[in-house]
């Protein structure tokens, strides 16, 4: 898989963060999907295509980030999730296996890291 | 009979002759070297036990027990065994009347002395090692025997002063004796010119001292600790108070200080002038301490849950838009000062973020995990962690840890980050004295207690600015970029822990001193 064509879903409902962290990404060469709840994340990910990366926030409206993340990985399995949260502790512990947690407020450049890290996969 | 005939009557007893003598000095060179190593083994070994422990006053007591236990062994293996020798020996069974040291243990502590010497001797001189043991166990068992002897003698004399005192030093009432035997409170008496008169077993037991000892010494000077012996002394010089209140700090024979508020009054009973009624609060004061600063922490605790991420998401968004603008500007070229302006921006959030995260570590903290830890391997990686700041601002790190290690039941990245604030804090408070050329030691000290380990950070610095500075409460700092959440962070894991922290500052030396109980107490919830 190019990690420049994969498809990352940003799940955050700071409408405004999450529309520039897209612009970003896209910038940066990757295909972005924006959802700005739980419930519409969810939905999106019924529909093909099936993101290759999760980006999300831990706490939503209609739906938490463990919620989603679960819903994610019961599509795929092996899906990376990014967590970016307030509450780093409290994500850690509640998914298995563990996502990659990233500290609100977010650094650009360690999300950068982060998707380098897991884009490569087979 | 005299000392001397005595002791020459016990070692014609065991056959101790000047080839006895001999053979011992003859090894000496061979296992002076190891000297310094067996008494710190053996007061390493008597931390573990309670009643031994108990006697001694703190660390730079033990410091100078060692170094005599090491003249000691290199006097029983001098050869030299006259007269001034068996002196020697009687004084120090007579010293361990004075510090309360219970028999059992010399003989106890004998036998822990005397398999180790043996051990060497076999293993360095094996061709002569059955003789010089023999002579060993000789000269051990009469340096045992004159020690116990005077050990014994010493306890008589002060058992028969103390049965002279209760027999015709009171003329009270029998009944009233009794109460005040059986009272917990502290009943002193004391006569015009301030010399004990009375002393009951609840001053007893507070003091560590026996009236034997106390009755006829002056009360404020040997009990009652230097900084609180103006106040009480003032009051007691002052006829015209016949009834008061006055709170002192009493200084215990082990030297720990406790806090004992009085009620004088002035009522004459025989050669007693004025009566003190003693109660120890120090438990009480402790406990109101802690709870008082458990309540701050509590609404500290809700007040920053909530807050943290109220401030994170909009922190959240302002450094994205930041980081979008940043980019911006760099593709149309703008010039360093706008680049400039939007990275301070970017910084300054950052330090916001910094500060959130350090107050949620504090305000609510994860729940500590014990696991058992080895508290040498910890101390070596925070020394090594904090060896290279320290380095560069011209400090030298020291470890001084015991010869056996010790294991306690605590959370290991928690206690290092303890050992790593208190240290980072000593290396920053040797700035002024080694930024104008000076140099400075950081010493990281570990050492067994009976059910807990002693653990010190000591600094050679300038010292605290103030005695009673509340450095352990939140918000409180001395430095400018500081959060004055460093101590109290610190403040809290030790107390998560079930354990002590306390501070001691002086010009030239700062110790902080943490005592953590070996085994957890049952799992608690900490919410």
């Amino acid at each position: 898989m190019d990690p420049r064509t994969a498809l990352i879903l940003v799940v955050d409902d700071d409408a405004r963060s999450a529309r520039t962290l897209a612009n970003m990404l896209r910038e940066d060469g990757w295909d972005v999907d924006v959802a700005i709840d739980g419930a519409s994340a969810i939905a999106r990910l019924t529909r093909k295509p099936m993101p290759s990366v999760l980006v999300t926030d831990l706490r939503l409206p209609n739906a938490d980030g463990i919620a989603v993340s679960t819903f994610a990985r019961s599509r795929d399995a092996e899906i990376p999730i990014i967590m970016v949260t307030g509450y780093p502790h409290l994500a850690a512990q509640k998914l298995s296996p563990e996502p990659i947690v990233l500290t609100k407020p977010l650094d650009y450049a360690d999300l950068s890291a982060a998707l380098a890290r897991v884009g490569v996969r087979s | 009979m005299d000392l001397h005939k005595r002791v020459a009557e016990l070692r014609q007893y065991v056959d101790f002759g000047e080839a006895d003598a001999r053979r011992l000095a003859d090894v000496r060179e061979l296992l002076a070297p190891d000297f310094a190593r067996i008494a710190q083994e053996f007061y390493d070994k008597t931390r573990e036990h309670e009643d031994a422990h108990a006697v001694f006053t703190g660390e730079d007591q033990i410091a100078r027990l060692q170094r005599s236990m090491q003249t000691w062994l290199g006097r029983l293996l001098g050869g030299t065994y006259d007269a001034a020798y068996y002196v020697q020996t009687q004084q120090i069974g007579e010293m361990h009347v004075r510090i309360g040291l219970p028999q059992r243990y010399m003989f106890t502590a004998m036998s822990r002395i005397r398999l180790e010497l043996e051990r060497l001797i076999t293993e360095r001189t094996p061709e002569r090692a059955k003789e010089t043991n023999a002579a060993l166990h000789k000269a051990l068992d009469l340096e045992l025997a004159v020690m116990l002897e005077a050990y014994h003698d010493a306890m008589a004399a002060r058992v028969e002063r103390r049965r002279a005192i209760d027999q015709n030093g009171s003329e009270l009432a029998q009944a009233d004796v009794a109460a005040i035997e059986l009272t917990h409170e502290l009943v002193v008496g004391i006569d015009e010119s301030g010399l004990v008169r009375l002393f009951n077993a609840g001053a007893e037991a507070t003091s560590g001292y026996g009236r034997e000892e106390m009755i006829g010494q002056n009360l404020v000077t040997s009990l009652v600790a230097e900084e609180s012996r103006e106040a009480l002394e003032r009051v007691l010089a002052d006829e015209a108070l016949k009834r008061f209140r006055v709170d002192s700090l009493v200084k215990t024979r082990a030297g720990k200080l406790r806090d004992v508020g009085w009620d004088v009054a002035r009522t004459r009973i025989g050669n007693i002038h004025v009566f003190l009624i003693g109660h120890d609060y120090t438990e009480e004061r402790t406990l109101a301490e802690r709870s008082r600063r458990s309540e701050k922490l509590a609404a500290v605790g809700t007040l920053a849950a909530g807050l943290a991420h109220e401030i994170r998401n909009p922190l959240n968004g302002a450094q994205l838009h930041v980081a979008y603008l940043e980019r911006t500007l760099r593709r149309a070229n703008a010039s360093a000062e706008m680049l400039e302006a939007a990275g301070v921006i970017g910084e300054e959030i950052k330090r916001l973020a910094t500060l959130v995260t350090e107050f949620l570590d504090f305000a609510r903290p994860n729940p500590i995990e014990r696991k058992p830890t080895s508290l040498g391997a910890l101390v070596t990686r925070a020394a090594g962690l904090i060896e290279p700041e320290a380095s560069l601002a011209h400090v030298r790190v020291v470890r001084d840890l015991p010869s056996k290690d010790i294991e306690a039941d605590v959370d290991g990245s928690k206690i290092e980050q303890v050992l790593l604030n208190l240290a980072r804090n000593a290396v920053e408070a040797l700035a002024p004295v080694t930024s104008s050329g000076g140099s400075g030691v950081v010493t990281f000290r570990l050492r067994r207690q009976p059910k807990s380990a002693l653990l010190e950070i000591e600094d050679d610095g300038p010292g605290l600015p103030g005695d009673d500075a509340p450095i352990f409460d939140a918000f409180y700092t001395t430095k400018p970029q500081g959060t004055g959440l460093g101590l109290a962070i610190t403040h809290r894991i030790v107390t998560d822990h079930d354990g002590t922290i306390e501070v001691d500052s002086r010009a030239g030396r700062t110790v902080f001193r943490i005592t953590l109980p070996l085994r957890g107490a049952p799992e608690r919830s900490h919410d």
